[in-house]
Order: C-alpha cells, then structure tokens, then sequence
C-alpha cells in the first residue's frame, strides 16, 4: 500500500512493505524498520528507527501536520488519492496567498479573462497584493466580496473547466 | 553578576508611590511589565478586547478589565476609553507597553489631565520626539550629527544644486513617501536633476505630493540605538548600545547588545550623543535613541523612541537592571537607578524575534494556532511569551508571537546558546520564522559581526532553506506518516477480529 505523503511541499511515497513481525517502509527504494510505536496525538514523540530512538514534537491543524525534528521544522500533508484523481491542474481556481481581505473586485462571473490579468486585489498586514489569473479562460465564481475575509489557501475564484480541444 | 532575568528586585529606602498600575497593552510585553509589578508589590490590571478575554495576559494581571471596540486593535486605540477603565478601577499609574497608544502625545496628555501618573515622558516631548522634522533639528541644534539633507521643495533645479552641495550618493525620496515608492539613490552629480524629475514625478502619481527631498546616502548601514534614561530634570544615563541590523521589511528581527565589533571611541561618541539629546530634551523615562552608522564611521541620528523598546532584554541581560522597574521609579520621581560612573556591562545578549511568517515565501505573515509549544529553559535565557495552548494566531495582531532572549559571557557563546535553544524550541501550528533565525545565526557573516540594514537580502541565497539530510527526511517523513490515522491504523492494523481495538493499544 503506497500513500503519498507531501513534505515541505514535495511530494514523497512511503510504503508499507510488512507489518509483521516489525513495521517495515519502504522511502525512495530504502527500507526503514520501525518499532517503539508512538501515538499518532500532539505533543513530544518517540519512535524507534533500525532501533534508534527518534524524538520529535508535532501538532495537527486542521490537514496539516507541524513537525520538529532534528532541529528542524516541517510541514507534512497526506494527499487525499480523490484529489489526484480529479486532476486539478491547479489552473482552475486562484487561492489566497496568504490570510487578509478583499479590497476590490476586478472581474465577475462570466467574465473572460487573460492570463496575468488582475482578477481581485487583497490586502494583508497592510500589503496589497494582486490575485491574477492562472490561465485565459471564463470566470465560473468569485467566493469572496469586496470586505470580506479569508484564510490562507482559500480558494477566492474558480475559473470555468477548460474546454477539451480534441 | 546581576540575574540576567532581572527579576530579583534590589530593595531601596523609597516607597513607590503607585498602588495600581493599569498596563494598557496586551501580550508578551503586557505579561512582561506584570511580571516587574508582582515583584515590586503592585497591583496590576490588565485590559483585553471581548476576543481575548482568556488570554495570558488577562489571567496574570490581579484585576482585568474588557474594553469594547470593532476589532480588538480599534479597542487597545481607544484612550479614552482606557483612561475611564483606569479611573473606575482605581489605578493610580498607566503602562503604555510598546506600540499602540505608547507613543502618542494627545494620549499621555489626556492620562495626565484625568490625574493619572503617565509611565512615560510629558506630552510635549512624545510630540517633539514624535515629529521626524522636529526631532530632527531639535537633534541637530544640541551638536547630534543628523544627514545633511535638502527640504522638500518643486523647483527641481534650485533641488538639484543644493543637493549636489551635499556630496555624493544620495537618496532622493518623496516627501510624503514611504515603502520605498520614488525613492532612489543618486551617484553623480549628471544622474541628480533627472533623477529627482522621476522621483518628483512618482511621488506625485502616488501621494499626491510632488516634492521630493534628498539626504546623505549611508552605504552598508548598521542601525544602532542608545538606550537611555532620563530622570526628567536634565539628568541623563545611557546603558550602552543595541545593534538591530538584522531586518526584513524594514523591521528587526535579530538584536544584540552590545553591538559588535564597535571601536571604542566610536561607540563612546555614539553613547555621548544620544545622552546629550536626552538631557538637553529633560526627558523623563526610558527611551531609545537610533543612529545608523555608516561603514566610514560616521553616525546620523535617525530617531528617538519615547518609550520600552521590544528589544529591552537584551539590554537587561548585560546590565542586570530591570527597565520597567527603571522607568516606575522614573515616574514616581525617585530618579536614575545609578551614575553614569557605576553602569557596568556583563558579557553579551541576543534576541531573536518569533513571528508568524514565512522566511520562504518573502515573509508573509502565517495564521494558524498554537498547538504545541515547548519551549528550553536554562538560567540563561528568557521566552517572552503571551501564548496559551490552542491559542488560534490571526491577523489581528502584529505577526511577532514570542522574544527569545540569551546571555553569553561572550558573542560567539550567545550565539551558540541562541543556536541550540531555537534549535530546542517547539512551536507548532503555524508556521514561523525559528529555522530561518538560526541560519542567519549561523551564518560566517553573522558570526563576524559584519551587519548592515541590506544583510537578509544581501545574504538571500545562503540563508534560503536548505534540503534536510537523507536520513532527517526519512525520519521526518516516517513520524509524519505514523501521525496521520489513516497511515498509523493500517501500518499497525492487526488481524480482522481485533483491527477495532489495534488503535487503543496505544
């Protein structure tokens, strides 16, 4: 069983090769054997890799897991598989950059746009930033309006499926 | 020496005449200035918006009072209201902390005019200090070196020859600017009138202003401040300088005291200077004094902070005094802790500011919660901090979460301390700056001491995340994984008929 595992915003495959009599994974053709199980919960950590005792801090929020390790911080996400199937390419919505407020609106449904073309303006710690389209292509929604807030990563506009060519 | 953390006060034959102080701020320097009251038998109120009613600062304080406003920042703006929470209280002083309402001059007055002991200078010298003009020739007319400068004017050409009297480079900027917009630097006197046209012309496409002025620009400058003491009736101290050229966004993020590789008579001038402006000012209270240095040794006075510095520790670390307690008993009239003669200076101090952002995305500012903190202790360190577990970190406030402050009997151990203890630190939930705080640390350049305002950018590449070793990352990617149900259940999964009770075994 293969899981997709993103890092730090690269993508890695940890598989579980056996789980009898220890937990063996494999990560880029190397096997890791690991005993000392810890839980999965919040807090400090100890696991134990080819019997050496590994200790590490980590938190959940939200899908995101935080990590300290060696040092050292990490940000760790398990891609949903449905996800990589719907085949998002990652040009059909624009998401917020960081946390702020929209300031104004640009463009509304329906509307073409060009690649690079300012879309919305937001504003953040005082920083006004412009959100710009990813692709040519039509405006299917605009989820936020002028005032109004939002998170980090949270889809702002999402733009009509492209039309298939062939 | 002294306990760097300050926290042992030293008994004196005068009584503090306050009974309760209202701190009209919030947290880590709320909880900071609370810390100094308990241990001088004071009672302390705190003041919190509906939004943050459990946080540290509200439960440390003896009392707490909710102030009402749109957003929590609207409410610690509003002064008026503070001063009749602090009359309804009974307080007889008011902290301002650092930001906020600390610096501005109708606030101070008005705390006075209720009858209320303001721990900070008069009205008069927050505005005159306040005032970048102001400041500055009252700055220039008691002998401190200010840039020489041309004023805004619209004649570009009368602009452009009294310019080219100052010398060159120069820095043309707007007026009315800031961020860097119609700013530019000018090298020779055939670059000067073309370049003011542009910076005239954008100033005005931007402000609306089209007068521009120039001033000496410094190369490779080092920002360095004073902090100093003034007792209100022309007696001033100073307690050695602070280096905080480590900046990103025009704000600091690493400070030390004191400031490395100064020669000593330059750094005697610099001391001179700020406590000349002090006392000609008859300041009252604590205060910092900014400079920035050249790399040719010459120094300009940049401006005067009428207030506690967020970076006060590393100042306390080396001179074991306590600057809140300093600036109490400035305000209650008892005067300076100490001559002049009688300051001493032990080893060094670093502090590296905790801030929600991240380093590789040009320091946007992160949200998220605090899920986890661990945090080092050693005798030589102080984390101040205003965090509760699950402690959700929004936009509403400033990005800066926590100060890790370290003493050292020398730089090089100061660094090191400072090294291991971000190393040890554990703040999870949302991203933040640690790792990239200890790379600047780390790096050759840091470590010589050789600082200046452009040191985050000129040293971009070296300080960028690096790829984590092999066997880091597998371990990393492991935890993560075993941290992530799905993964952890059907890595430990057992045979069917005991699959549902596998996940209690832990």
């Amino acid at each position: 069983m293969v899981f997709k595992l993103v890092l730090d915003g690269n993508l890695h495959e940890i598989d579980i090769v056996r789980r009898r009599p220890h937990l063996v994974l494999r990560i880029d053709g190397r096997e890791h054997e690991v005993s000392g199980i810890g839980s999965y919960g919040d807090g400090r950590q100890t696991i134990e890799i080819a019997g050496t005792a590994i200790h590490f801090a980590r938190a959940h929020a939200g899908d995101r897991q935080f990590l300290r390790l060696d040092g050292r911080s990490f940000e760790a996400k398990l891609l949903d598989p449905r996800s990589v199937e719907a085949g998002g390419s990652g040009q059909d919505s624009v998401k917020a950059p960081m946390p702020g407020a929209v300031i104004s609106l640009h463009k509304a449904v329906r509307d073409h746009v060009l690649r690079g073309e300012t879309i919305v303006t937001i504003e953040s710690m005082k920083l006004q930033t412009a959100l710009l389209a990813p692709r040519d292509g039509v405006i299917a929604a605009i989820l936020r309006v002028a005032g109004e807030v939002f998170d980090k990563d949270e889809v702002i506009v999402r733009l009509e499926a492209p039309a298939q060519v062939n | 020496m002294n306990s760097p953390l300050a926290s042992t006060p030293v008994v004196t034959a005068n009584v503090i005449p306050f009974k309760k102080i209202l701190i009209a701020n919030r947290g880590e320097i709320a909880c900071r200035v609370i810390r100094t009251l308990s241990a001088l038998g004071i009672a302390s109120v705190a003041i919190h918006h509906r939004l943050e009613a459990r946080a540290k600062h509200a439960r440390m304080a003896d009392q707490a009072v909710e102030i009402k406003g749109e957003t929590p920042v609207a409410a610690h703006l509003d002064g008026r209201q503070i001063i009749e929470a602090a009359l309804a209280i009974g307080a007889d002083a008011i902290h301002p902390g650092y930001g906020f309402l600390s610096e501005n001059a109708g606030f101070a007055k008005a705390v006075a005019n209720a009858g209320i002991a303001f721990i900070g200078p008069d009205a008069a010298t927050i505005a005159l200090m306040g005032d970048k003009i102001s400041a500055r020739d009252f700055a220039a007319a008691h002998g401190i070196p200010v840039a020489p400068s041309v004023m805004p004017t619209q004649d570009i050409d009368a602009f452009a020859r009294d310019a080219a009297a100052i010398g060159f480079p120069l820095l043309i900027k707007a007026a009315a600017g800031g961020g860097g917009k119609g700013m530019s630097i000018v090298r020779s006197a055939s670059e000067l009138t073309e370049a003011a046209r542009i910076a005239a012309s954008e100033a005005q496409r931007y402000f609306g202003d089209g007068r521009v002025y120039a001033e000496t620009y410094v190369e490779r400058p080092r920002h360095i401040e004073v902090q100093v003491l003034g007792d209100g009736q022309g007696n001033a101290i100073h307690l050695f300088e602070r280096e905080c050229s480590v900046q990103r966004r025009f704000q600091k993020i690493i400070e030390e005291a004191p400031a490395a590789n100064l020669a000593p008579e330059l750094r005697e001038a610099i001391c001179a200077a700020a406590v000349r402006l002090v006392a000609a000012a008859k300041y009252k209270n604590a205060g910092t004094v900014e400079f920035i240095l050249g790399a040719d040794g010459r120094f300009f006075f940049l401006e005067m902070n009428t207030r506690l510095q967020v970076e006060h520790p590393v100042t306390e670390m080396i001179t074991g005094l306590d600057l809140v307690r300093a600036q109490i008993e400035i305000a209650a009239g008892h005067g300076l802790p100490m001559a002049q003669g009688a300051m001493m200076q032990n080893g060094h101090a670093i502090e590296c500011r905790i801030c929600a952002e991240d380093p590789a995305r040009d320091f946007l500012p992160e949200t998220g919660a605090v899920q986890y903190l661990g945090v080092p202790e050693a005798d030589y360190l102080r984390f101040e901090n205003g965090l509760d577990p699950g402690q959700r970190i929004t936009t509403d406030f400033d990005p800066m979460l926590a100060k890790l402050v370290v003493h050292g009997p020398d730089r090089d151990v100061a660094i090191a301390r400072s090294i291991a203890a971000l190393k040890e630190l554990a703040l999870l939930g949302v991203t933040i700056n640690i790792d990239y705080l200890a790379r600047v640390l780390a790096h050759p350049a840091f470590r010589a001491g050789d600082l200046h305002t452009g040191f985050v950018a000129e040293h971009r590449e070296a300080l960028a995340v690096g790829e984590p070793a092999p066997e880091a990352l597998h371990q990393a990617l492991i935890a993560a994984a075993l941290g992530f149900r799905e993964f952890h259940d059907l890595a430990f999964g057992v045979p069917e008929p005991h699959a549902t009770i596998g996940r209690w075994r832990n």
